[in-house]
């Protein structure tokens, strides 16, 4: 539901950079998206592409990368994906801050960012 | 034979950025708990649907705890001022966090609210998120405890369908107990959905219109 406003910042904070690189324009954004972030990627790619419009990122590819959920627990000292669960009477999968290994409670290392891992700018010629 | 090969005008070149979007409003979550402990003022978040009960049990909170602590209550809202009407004749400070059309609050809203009140007067904020199960969840407000609402009469699903905000909560309260039987959900079934979602949050059950259950609430957030 906020993917208008994680979109905005992502646009500006590509804008910012590729203006102080002095870029023609942003061929392409490559975004990092965690698993257990929640956000939808099809609404993000559309509001990527509503506020992309008319800017030098117009013409840009946006590459999402999807990170995986990690995570770590305290009694154990497992590290590795999130134990995902199901519930047979409802058929909902859904993930769980359940230890796979030992059943103890986990904190979760990763897969909650959203981050631009890199972008692709045209330099101005001239 | 060396060659030095060098990008020409107008030729793409690479950008390795690791800007982080979340970040942000992360180290401003981190920034407002600095705020609120120098202060020594504990802040709870409020999350859960629309018409799940978070205004009620504030108010029920606010009646049960007024004598003790000095207590100021955010309201987030998209625009009107309902909640804070309710909430303002229970004697709390409020003020109103209008979100336009945001469907969370986040760390920078509650920076400026923060920065609205005298904290010098204040021992308890309750911060009373947008009414939404989703979005709240992924911004932190550097609150000390973060309490989801849901109530009976959302449907026996509504847990297991947004295990992430379960996920990011200390307490979760489920509310209308009263209603159970004729919504024909279980208690039981909702608490164990949210132990197994959060093996470490404490599930309470209330009925807000009378205030059952409340003390084990304000034990459940250890206030």
């Amino acid at each position: 539901m906020h993917e208008l406003s994680m979109a905005n910042s992502i646009v500006e904070t590509v804008i910012a950079e590729a203006n102080k690189r002095n870029a023609e324009s942003v061929s392409e954004v490559c975004l990092v998206v965690g698993k257990l972030s929640m956000l939808g990627l099809e609404q993000l790619r559309y509001c990527y592409k509503l506020l992309t419009k008319d800017t030098i990122l117009e013409k840009s590819k946006l590459k999402i990368e999807l990170e995986e959920g990690k995570v770590h627990c305290g009694r154990c000292k497992f590290i590795g994906p999130i134990k995902i669960r199901e519930d047979p009477q409802y058929h909902i999968v859904y993930p769980t801050l359940e230890c796979p290994k030992c059943g103890g409670e986990v904190e979760v290392v990763s897969g909650r960012n959203c981050y631009i891992k890199s972008i692709k700018l045209r330099q101005k010629i001239g | 034979m060396r060659r030095i090969v060098t990008p020409e005008e107008g030729e793409i070149f690479d950008v390795e950025l690791e800007e982080q979007i979340l970040k942000a409003n992360d180290e401003l979550a981190t920034r407002n708990s600095e705020i609120l402990r120098r202060h020594g003022v504990k802040a709870i978040d409020v999350m859960g649907s629309i018409g799940s009960g978070k205004t009620s049990l504030i108010e029920l909170l606010i009646e049960k705890l007024n004598r003790k602590y000095r207590i100021a209550v955010f309201n987030g809202d998209l625009t009107t001022t309902i909640d804070s009407d309710r909430v303002a004749r229970h004697g709390a400070e409020v003020i109103q966090i209008n979100t336009g059309k945001e469907c969370h609050l986040d760390a920078n809203l509650v920076f400026k609210a923060l920065n609205s009140v005298n904290l010098e007067q204040l021992d308890l904020i309750f911060i009373e998120n947008v009414g939404n199960l989703i979005c709240p969840g992924e911004f932190k407000l550097g609150a000390d405890k973060r309490l989801v609402v849901v109530s009976v009469t959302e449907g026996p699903y509504m847990i297991l369908k947004h295990p992430f905000i379960f996920m990011e909560a200390d307490v979760v309260v489920i509310n209308k107990l009263d209603l159970a039987e004729s919504m024909g959900v279980e208690y039981e079934k909702l608490r164990s959905d949210a132990l197994s979602v959060n093996p470490k949050v404490k599930v309470i059950g209330t009925i807000c219109r009378t205030g059952k259950g409340i003390d084990k609430v304000v034990e459940a957030l250890g206030i």
